[in-house]
C-alpha cells in the first residue's frame, strides 16, 4: 500500500472517530466514482446562455438544454430533438416534428409552444436569429409535437442556425422560461438535456453542480460533438473553479479534480510527465488571435496606417508569447477563416508573410500622416491571452515609432471602452485585444467580427463595402464553390481594408487523468460518453 | 500593516511617550554621535545599510550590468538563469535580472512615499483633532470609516477609476495607513495635552502653533519614525499583493509584484521567476523592519508594546 | 460598562454610513461597465446599452444611493448583476470559509505566537530570544502568497500529506474541514504569528520587570504559573489591542490565500466582483467587513474591562 493510500485510511479512521460516527456525506465511496470534477476555462458567475453569451455559460448550458438540431464533428447539422423536417420546395415553409418522449426536468413533456417560445427569445440576441426573424412570416405550434416557419426568403442555412455551437445556441426552455425578456436572465434552470443543474448547490464562481437526468431518452446514433446520442455515463459532475493555474496543476496532479479545461501550455509538460494523466489538443478548430483598430479616429481611420501595423507585426512574437516552445500548438495566419475547415483561405494576406519590413512600414505610417499622437491601447490584464498579445503589441508599436499609451486595466474596463466611439482623448480607443474560438470563424455566418458594415459592425467599426459584398454573395451562394469564392473575395478586401488583424493561429490542451476516458476532440467539452474508473 | 491604539479606550498605561525632560529634540543616545549610536544598535546599523544598499542598486540599476527591463523576446521566453541571464528570463523573454533591479525603484518609490505622505497627512489630521476639539468627532469618525474598507479593495477601485500606475497604488495605500498615523499623533496630543507643563506654556501665553512646535512634535517624531518605517514595509507588500490579484502598478513598468504576479502560473516548474524577486522583496521588507525595530528599541523600547 | 457598549454600537452608525457612502461613491465614478461584460464579447453597442437600461444602471447619483441605503435597511444587500443572486445569499455561501480560516489562523497563531513571544521575554537576551525575534521579523517580511505556494509545494505535492486547494465545509467533518485549512492557514498566519509574537514580547518584558512578579517568585510560585497566570495578564492589554487590529491584515491577506488555495469565500468573491463591476456584491462586501472590523473593535474595548480591572468606563 502506498503512502497516500495509507494515510488516507488513517484520515478515515481519525475523520469517523472525530465525528463520532457522523453519517457520510452522500458522496460516499461508490458515488465518488460516478462523480466527476471538472476546472472550467472561467467562472461560472451567471448561467442564461441566451443573455449571457461568454463560452463557459455555453458549456454549461450544453449540459442542461437541448438543441433542435446539433453540429457533428464534420460541421454539419444533424437531428437531435427534431425527429423529421420538411421545407418546401420555394424554401420559405420550415415544418419540424419533435421526437417522442422528450421531457424537461420538472417532468413535463416537451412541446411545440415551449419551441416556439424558445427560438423567439433566441432570435431576438443571435445574429443569425435576426436574420431569419427579419424575413419571418410567423412561427407557430401546429400541434404538440409539430411547429412550423414560415418565411419570405429562402434561408438555406436555417438547420445551421439551430444547430450551431456558436453562442448563442438555440437552446430549448419550458414556455414559461423562455418568455423572460431575452435582456433580463432567466431565474430557473430547467431544461430537457442529459444533466440537471443543481441549483442549491451552486456557488456562482466557485462551484457547480449537475446530476443526471435519469429520464433522458439519447438518440440511437453515435455521439458526435452536438450530433447523436448523449450517453451519460457519470451520475453527477462537479465543476470546481480554480483561478490559479499553479493550484489547478496540482490538483490535477494530486487527483482532486479529474478534468482540466484549459491548462496553460507552459504546464502541459509537467502534466505530460505525470504517468496518471492524459493532454492533448483540446479542439482542433483552435483559436484565432486579434487585435482591432479604430477605424474611426486617427491614426488608423487611415488604412495605410493600419496596412504599416501588418507589414511589421510578426505572428511567431504574438504565438510564442501565447503558446512558448510547443510549435505543436500554433501556426500562422495570413488570413481570417480557420485553418483546415472547407473555407480557410490566404488570398490577400501576402502582407503577413515574409521577412518583416520594418523601415517599409516606418514610410508607410508616415504617409498616412502619423505625427506622434498618443495610441491608447487597451489590454486587458486578467486574461493571459489578451495580457500576453498586449505587451507584444506595446513593443510592435514602440518598435514603429508610434507613441504608446498603454492602458492596463480588467475585461470589464475593456469591454466598456471598446464600446465607445468617442475620439481617445475622450474616452475612445485605438487598438484593443481579443481572440475567436476557431469554432466562430468557420464562415460569414457566425463571424460578427468580419462584418464591416461601418457604425453596425463589431468594436472598430471597420467599413468595407467590398467585403461586405462577398458576405453577402456567401449567403447566396448556392454550392460550395460559390461559397469558397466567395469567401476568397471577402478574404482580399478584409486584408485591403484591414478589418482587424489576426495574430494566428493557436490550440490549446486539456488534461485529463488516465481514471477518466471517453474524452473527445472537439469545441466545447462534451460530457457524454465519459466514463470514470474509481 | 502598521498598528496602534485605534479604539477609544483611554491610552493603555505605558503608551505615553514623554520624556521627562520637555525639551529634548533628539534622545540623549543620538547626541553621542551617529557612530556611536550605530554601534549601540546593531539592529539600526544592519537594516539602514541593507536599506542604502538596495536603493543604491535600484538608483544605479543602469550601470549595473542590465539591459532594458521592458525588451521582449518571446523566442527566448523562460529560460533558465545562465550566464546570459543570470535570473533567466520571464513570460516573453524579458531579462529577469534587470527587472528586479529596476524594480527596486518601484517598490521603494511606493514604500518610501506611502511612508512620507502617510505621516504628514496624519501627522496635520492627528494634530487638528488632537487640539480643536469640535472637529475630533468628525474627524475620528472618518478615519473610522476609512479603516474599515480594506486598502486592497480601497487601491483596485482607485485602478478602475483611472488606470493603473504608481501615483494611483501610492495614493491608495496612503489614504489606508492615514487613519493609524492620525491615531496615534492624536493619542499623544491628547496625552500631552493634560501635562502640567503644557499647561503651563498655555496659561503663560504660548500660542498653539508654538506649543505644537516645542513640546508636541518632538513628542511625536519617535513614534512616527518608527511606524514610517513599519507604513514603508507594509506598503512594499502592499504592493506586491495588489499586482498579484492585477490591480498594482501596470506590467510596462517592471516591479516586484508585477514580476511575481507574471511567474506565479508556472512556480512549479520554474519556480526562479518568482523566486527572485521574493527574495529581494522579502530582503528589503526585511531590512525596513530591522531599522523600524533598531529605532524603536533606541528611542523608546515602551514603544514595543504598541508598535 | 452596558451604557458603555451600547455607547459604542450607536457611534458605529456613522462610521457604517461614513463607508457606505464613499464605498458607494467611488464605484459610481469607475468608468468601468458591468453591462459591456454581461452582453459578452459579440454583443452589439445596442445590446449593451439595452442592458444597462434593463438593470438600471442609468439612473442618477443620489436616486441610486438611496434607493439602496433604503434597501440596506430593510436587510436586502441588492442583487448581484452577474448572477441575478441576492447578494446576501451569495454572502451567506461563502461566509462559512473565510470564517473557518480566519478562525483557524486566529487559534492557530495565539497558540504559537503567545508562547513564543512569552518564552522570548523569559529568557530575554539569549539565544533563544534572538532566534524567536529573528524568526519574527523574517516571517514578518515574506509576502503570505510566497509562503502559500511554498507551503503546497512540499505537503501536498512533494509529501502530499495535505490538499493543495479547496474546502471541505465542517458538516462533512471535523477532519476533512481541518486538513483543508491546515496549510491556507500557515501561511495566512505567518505574518501574524510574528506580529502578535513581537508584541507579547515587548509588553511581557515591562510586566516581567514590575515588583509585584518578584514577590510572586520569592512567594514561590512555579515558572510557569508566573509567566502564564500572573504576567500575561497584566501584559494582555497590548496584545489584545494587537490582535484586534491584526483582524485587518487577516481580510486582506484573506483575498490572496482564498486565490492561492482555491478556497470558495468572500476574499475571491471580492476580487472577482470587482473585477467585474458587480457593484451590489461589492457594496455588500464592504459593509460586512467594516461591520466585522468595528464588531470586533468593540469586543477588544470590552475585553480589556475582562482582562485589566483598572480600566473602567
Amino acid at each position: 500500500m502506498d503512502r497516500r493510500t495509507l494515510l488516507k485510511g488513517l484520515t478515515g479512521v481519525g475523520s469517523l472517530a472525530a465525528t463520532g460516527g457522523l453519517s457520510m456525506p452522500a458522496l460516499a465511496q461508490g458515488a465518488a466514482a460516478r462523480t466527476l470534477r471538472f476546472v472550467p476555462q472561467a467562472n461560472l458567475a451567471n448561467f442564461d446562455p441566451i443573455w449571457g453569451t461568454q463560452y463557459v455559460v455555453r458549456n454549461a448550458a450544453a449540459l442542461v438544454w437541448d438543441t433542435l438540431y446539433g453540429i457533428d464533428a464534420t460541421l454539419q447539422p444533424q437531428r437531435q430533438m427534431v425527429e423529421a423536417e420538411e421545407v418546401s420546395d420555394d424554401g420559405l415553409i420550415w415544418t419540424f416534428r419533435l421526437r417522442p418522449g422528450l421531457k424537461f426536468h420538472d417532468g413535463e413533456p416537451v412541446r411545440s409552444k415551449d419551441v416556439v417560445a424558445s427560438l423567439t427569445r433566441w432570435s431576438a440576441r443571435d445574429p443569425m436569429g435576426l436574420m431569419i426573424k427579419a424575413i419571418q412570416n410567423e412561427l407557430t405550434a401546429v400541434d404538440d409535437r409539430t411547429f412550423r416557419w414560415t418565411l419570405k426568403q429562402p434561408y438555406p442555412k436555417l438547420l445551421l442556425a439551430l444547430g450551431k455551437n456558436n453562442s448563442p445556441c438555440a437552446f430549448i426552455m419550458p414556455e414559461r422560461i423562455a418568455q423572460t425578456d431575452p435582456f433580463k436572465q432567466i431565474t430557473e434552470y430547467v431544461g430537457s438535456g442529459p444533466m440537471k443543474f443543481a441549483k442549491a448547490e451552486w456557488v456562482p464562481g466557485a462551484k457547480a453542480v449537475f446530476e443526471k437526468f435519469t429520464d433522458y431518452v439519447p438518440r440511437q446514433e453515435k455521439a458526435s460533438w452536438l450530433a447523436g446520442g448523449k450517453q451519460m455515463l457519470v451520475d453527477r459532475i462537479e465543476w470546481v473553479v480554480i483561478p490559479d493555474p499553479a493550484t489547478a496543476a496540482a490538483a490535477l496532479q494530486n487527483g482532486e479534480v479529474d478534468w482540466w479545461e484549459s491548462p496553460i501550455p507552459d504546464l502541459a509538460p509537467v502534466l505530460k510527465k505525470n504517468a496518471n494523466i492524459n493532454v492533448d489538443i483540446a479542439d482542433p478548430l483552435g483559436n484565432i488571435g486579434s487585435f482591432r483598430m479604430n477605424h474611426l479616429h486617427p491614426p488608423f481611420n487611415d488604412v495605410r496606417a493600419r496596412r504599416a501595423v501588418l507589414m511589421a507585426m510578426n505572428q511567431e512574437d504574438y504565438m510564442r508569447a501565447l503558446v512558448g516552445d510547443d510549435n505543436s500548438l500554433w501556426k500562422p495566419l495570413p488570413g481570417f477563416f480557420t485553418p483546415d475547415t472547407p473555407l480557410y483561405t490566404e488570398e490577400g494576406g501576402e502582407i503577413l508573410k515574409g521577412k518583416r519590413d520594418l523601415a517599409a512600414a516606418k514610410k508607410l505610417l508616415a504617409e498616412s500622416g502619423y505625427s506622434g499622437q498618443p495610441v491608447t491601447c487597451l489590454v486587458a490584464q486578467d486574461q493571459p491571452i489578451t495580457k500576453a498579445m498586449g505587451d507584444v503589441t506595446a513593443d510592435l508599436l514602440k518598435q514603429l515609432g508610434m507613441n504608446v499609451d498603454f492602458v492596463a486595466t480588467d475585461w470589464g474596463t475593456v469591454g466598456a471602452r471598446r464600446a465607445q466611439k468617442t475620439p481617445p482623448g475622450q474616452g475612445g480607443w485605438q487598438m484593443f485585444h481579443t481572440w475567436h474560438a476557431g469554432a466562430d470563424c468557420i464562415s460569414p455566418a457566425p463571424y460578427t467580427a468580419i462584418r464591416a458594415n461601418g457604425d453596425k459592425a463589431w468594436f472598430g467599426w471597420p467599413s468595407s463595402p467590398a467585403a461586405e459584398k462577398e458576405v453577402s454573395a456567401w449567403f447566396d451562394a448556392k454550392n460550395l464553390d460559390e461559397e469558397k469564392a466567395a469567401v476568397r473575395r471577402l478574404s482580399k478586401a478584409a486584408f485591403e481594408d484591414v478589418i482587424y488583424a489576426p495574430t494566428g493561429f493557436f490550440l490549446s490542451y486539456t488534461a485529463w487523468r488516465k481514471s477518466i476516458s471517453g474524452v473527445v476532440k472537439g469545441p466545447l467539452p462534451f460530457f457524454w460518453g465519459v466514463s470514470k474508473t474509481a | 500593516m502598521t498598528f496602534s491604539t485605534t479604539s477609544t479606550a483611554p491610552v493603555p498605561p505605558g503608551l505615553v511617550i514623554a520624556p521627562q525632560l520637555p525639551d529634548l529634540l533628539l534622545p540623549v543616545a543620538v547626541r553621542r554621535g551617529v557612530l556611536g549610536f550605530l554601534r549601540n544598535h546593531p539592529t539600526v546599523a544592519i537594516g539602514g545599510a541593507l536599506l542604502l544598499l538596495l536603493v543604491l542598486v535600484g538608483i544605479f540599476a543602469p550601470y549595473l550590468g542590465t539591459v532594458d527591463p521592458t525588451a521582449l523576446a518571446p523566442a527566448r521566453r523562460t529560460r533558465l538563469p545562465s550566464a546570459d541571464h543570470w535570473f533567466g528570463t520571464d513570460l516573453l523573454g524579458r531579462d529577469i535580472y534587470s527587472r528586479v533591479l529596476y524594480g527596486a525603484r518601484v517598490s521603494l518609490a511606493v514604500g518610501l512615499s506611502v511612508a512620507a505622505l502617510a505621516s504628514l497627512a496624519g501627522l496635520t489630521i492627528g494634530l487638528v483633532s488632537g487640539f480643536v476639539r469640535w472637529a475630533d468627532g468628525i474627524l475620528m469618525r472618518v478615519m473610522d470609516g476609512l479603516m474599515s474598507i480594506p486598502p486592497i479593495l480601497l487601491a483596485i477601485a482607485l485602478m478602475a477609476l483611472t488606470r493603473g500606475s504608481v501615483g494611483n497604488v501610492i495614493l491608495a495605500i496612503t489614504v489606508a495607513e492615514i487613519p493609524r498615523v492620525s491615531r496615534l499623533v492624536r493619542s499623544v496630543v491628547l496625552s500631552l495635552r493634560e501635562q502640567p507643563y503644557v499647561d503651563a506654556a498655555t496659561a503663560s501665553g504660548t500660542r498653539t502653533p508654538m506649543i505644537i512646535l516645542r513640546h508636541i512634535l518632538p513628542n511625536t517624531l519617535a513614534p512616527m519614525l518608527v511606524q514610517a518605517t513599519y507604513i514603508c514595509a507594509s506598503a512594499m507588500i502592499v504592493e506586491s499583493i495588489l499586482s498579484f490579484i492585477g490591480a498594482g502598478t501596470p506590467p510596462t513598468i517592471p516591479s516586484w509584484g508585477n514580476i511575481m504576479a507574471e511567474g506565479r502560473a508556472l512556480w512549479q516548474i520554474k519556480p526562479y521567476i518568482v523566486f527572485f524577486p521574493a527574495a529581494f522583496l522579502s530582503v528589503t521588507v526585511l531590512a525596513v523592519n530591522l531599522l523600524g525595530d533598531g529605532l524603536r528599541d533606541a528611542l523608546d523600547p515602551r514603544m514595543a508594546k504598541s508598535l | 460598562m452596558l451604557a458603555y457598549i451600547l455607547r459604542r454600537i450607536v457611534a458605529t452608525v456613522p462610521v457604517m454610513a461614513i463607508v457606505a457612502l464613499f464605498v458607494f461613491s467611488l464605484l459610481y465614478i469607475a468608468p468601468g461597465d458591468p453591462a459591456a461584460v454581461i452582453a459578452g464579447d459579440q454583443a452589439s453597442p445596442t445590446d449593451v446599452e439595452r442592458i444597462r437600461q434593463s438593470l438600471g444602471l442609468d439612473q442618477p447619483f443620489l436616486v441610486q444611493f438611496g434607493t439602496w441605503l433604503w434597501h440596506i435597511l430593510h436587510g436586502d444587500l441588492g442583487t448581484s448583476i452577474f448572477t441575478s443572486l441576492p447578494v446576501a445569499s451569495l454572502i451567506a455561501q461563502r461566509i462559512e470559509p473565510t470564517l473557518s480560516l480566519m478562525a483557524i489562523t486566529l487559534i492557530l497563531t495565539l497558540l504559537v505566537a503567545v508562547p513564543l513571544g512569552v518564552v522570548a521575554a523569559w529568557k530575554a537576551g539569549s539565544w533563544v530570544d534572538r532566534t524567536i525575534m529573528a524568526f519574527a521579523v523574517f516571517a514578518f517580511s515574506l509576502p503570505v502568497f510566497v509562503v502559500g505556494y511554498v507551503l503546497a509545494y512540499v505537503f501536498a505535492l512533494q509529501f502530499e500529506w495535505l490538499p493543495v486547494q479547496g474546502y471541505t465545509p465542517l458538516a462533512e467533518g471535523l477532519w476533512p474541514w481541518l486538513k483543508n485549512l491546515i496549510l491556507p492557514s500557515l501561511a495566512l498566519g505567518c505574518v501574524y504569528i510574528a506580529l502578535i509574537a513581537r508584541i507579547t514580547r515587548a509588553s511581557m518584558l515591562e510586566v516581567l520587570q514590575q515588583d509585584y512578579v518578584r514577590t510572586a517568585r520569592a512567594k514561590g510560585l512555579g515558572q510557569g504559573n508566573i509567566l502564564f497566570v500572573h504576567a500575561l495578564k497584566n501584559a494582555a492589554v497590548p496584545i489584545v489591542t494587537v490582535i484586534g487590529i491584526g483582524i485587518a491584515l487577516l481580510i486582506g491577506g484573506a483575498v490572496v490565500t482564498e486565490s492561492v488555495f482555491a478556497i470558495p469565500g468572500l476574499g475571491r468573491l471580492t476580487v472577482d466582483a470587482i473585477l467585474r463591476r458587480d457593484y451590489p456584491v461589492i457594496q455588500g462586501i464592504v459593509l460586512l467587513f467594516s461591520f466585522l472590523y468595528v464588531l470586533v473593535n468593540l469586543m477588544v474595548d470590552v475585553t480589556y474591562t475582562l482582562v485589566d480591572p483598572r480600566i473602567r468606563y
